[in-house]
């Protein structure tokens, strides 16, 4: 239990280095701004509301959060590759007095955090948009980034415990991120994609954090949106904490 | 990535230039061989590419409407852009590298060589521009069949647009890669410039479309000047000289200041 208490100072620690450069966070919520208000805001224009029944603008607004929610998530991964290979810091964390599965477990908190924290504005104007902001349903739009960032945090630590080089961590990173993005429902509809395609896109975590994400508005309670997201990101939670504990075998 | 030896002192013999064209040449294809021996850049690039072009735009083109177009005109549109766009995010490339080299002590081996400042710099735009060049010829050609563009003419006036807009982003890169310091932070700031010179621009959607504030501000991205000058050349074989321009100023403007800026890197302030 009392190892237990190390988990806020190492989350603590994570979130430090975050905003060791809010100049960092204000380029990602940058990026997040032109994903909304000019990539979305123009595909709005450009698919009418006949095409696809609903507003276009606001069905890609949230995907425009989950892959700013992404990029942060990618940016733990990456800053525990740079501990190991770049900075030589490794070897000093591991013999801070947290046991190494607690230190896996933090790293993954602090990651959660560090993207909950980069996407707090967005999932802000995301729920202003959808009207939910002075709701309760704001909390469950908030468990979703973090759920989601939850998966994408432990599939970019994996990522770091096995990449050798920036370059291929670099390279993976983006064909995740393009699966993620483009093989989603984060802009069309399923009914919209190959038949062939479409196992693909319903497995897709992107999928169902957008889905659950839409869903808020028409919700009745808030278990229904978010429990689909809980068991697969757990699970890339697993894998991300082995393969922390792998690469921290030195 | 970056430690990679000038053609020259590969072969163990010295290198002594033998006209002035020679060491930008050299310095030039040494940025060449480094890209080609980083696949995964290749990789990475291509694959987005790949998904942008017959994933992304053929799915979204099903849902765009243009009044008095026809249903395909969006793919034909954005598959022009997106040649535009990935040879504008290639030719970032060569900031990282110069970063890299920077923070790994490569560039007190590269100032050491037979090669006057100037030359150094002139040949690292010019390599940097040449292999964004390179990396793009498969992807326009993909392009080029699938829209039947043959027009002998109308190519060779979008090779050179994009060959100005590389050379340009090249520029670009290399006075921010030498501006920044923090690694974290170079490596965002990068991504928002590539993600702003791109989305605000006429690349990938008409202009009549854009909010306002887009609009306002989207005419003057240098991947606007490429993609409007390419899209004359290729779409209604004439020149677009304003965007030429355009683009000729932007080259002039970010070449000059990237210079600059490298020079007083390397030199503490003294042009040489």
């Amino acid at each position: 239990m009392s190892n237990l208490r190390l988990v806020p100072l190492i989350v603590e620690r994570d979130i430090r280095i975050l905003f060791s450069d809010t100049f960092l966070i204000g380029i990602m919520f940058a990026n997040f701004g032109i994903d909304l208000f000019v990539t979305a805001a123009t595909f709005g224009r450009l698919i009418p509301q006949s095409v696809l029944h609903e507003n276009y603008f606001l069905y890609i607004a949230p995907g425009s959060n989950f892959v700013t929610a992404m990029v942060a998530a990618f940016q733990s991964g990456r800053d525990v590759w740079r501990e190991k290979y770049i900075k030589d810091l490794a070897s000093y964390l591991l013999t801070l007095p947290a046991p190494r599965r607690v230190l896996a477990l933090s790293r993954i908190a602090g990651g959660v955090a560090r993207s909950v924290i980069a996407t707090f504005p967005g999932t802000l104007v995301i729920s202003y948009l959808y009207g939910i902001l002075l709701d309760p349903r704001v909390f469950a739009a908030f468990l979703i980034v973090g759920l989601f960032s939850l998966g994408i945090v432990g599939l970019s630590i994996s990522l770091s415990a096995f990449a050798s080089s920036i370059e291929v961590f670099v390279t993976v990173r983006s064909a995740i991120q393009l699966y993620l993005s483009f093989l989603s429902t984060l802009f069309y509809r399923t009914d919209v994609f190959p038949s062939f395609l479409v196992p693909i896109v319903v497995s897709n975590p992107m999928t169902w954090a957008v889905e659950a994400f839409r869903s808020l508005p028409h919700a009745q309670g808030l278990i229904g949106p978010i429990s689909v997201l809980v068991i697969p990101s757990l699970v890339f939670a697993a894998l991300g904490m082995a393969s922390y504990l792998w690469y921290a075998r030195l | 990535m970056s430690s990679s030896p000038t053609p020259g002192n590969a072969s163990n013999s010295p290198t002594q230039a033998s006209g002035p064209a020679s060491p930008i040449l050299q310095i030039a294809l040494r940025d060449i061989s480094v890209l080609f021996r980083t696949p995964w850049i290749i990789i990475s690039r291509s694959l987005a590419f790949i998904i942008q072009l017959f994933v992304f735009a053929f799915l979204i083109s099903e849902l765009v409407v243009i009044p008095g177009r026809p249903s395909s005109y969006f793919f034909e549109y954005y598959a022009v852009g997106s040649v535009v766009g990935t040879i504008a995010s290639i030719s970032f490339i060569i900031g990282y590298d110069i970063f890299e080299e920077a923070e790994e002590g490569v560039l007190d081996y590269l100032l050491t060589l037979p090669v006057s400042r100037r030359q150094f710099i002139i040949g690292r735009a010019l390599g940097g521009a040449i292999r964004a060049m390179i990396y793009i010829i498969p992807m326009f050609v993909i392009v080029a069949v699938l829209e039947h563009f043959n027009n002998p003419a109308s190519l060779a006036a979008a090779v050179l647009d994009l060959f100005l807009l590389a050379f340009g982003v090249t520029g670009l890169s290399i006075t921010v890669a030498v501006s920044v310091r923090s690694a974290n932070r170079f490596d965002v700031v990068l991504a928002l410039l590539e993600l702003a010179v791109s989305r605000a621009s006429t690349a990938l959607y008409p202009i009549a479309f854009m909010p306002s504030y887009v609009a306002a501000v989207a005419p003057f991205s240098p991947v606007s000047f490429a993609a409007d000058s390419t899209r004359s050349a290729l779409t209604d074989v004439t020149l677009n000289f304003p965007s030429l321009l355009g683009l000729v100023a932007f080259v002039v403007i970010f070449l000059g200041l990237g210079s600059a800026f490298y020079f007083r890197k390397l030199e503490g302030g003294v042009y040489a």
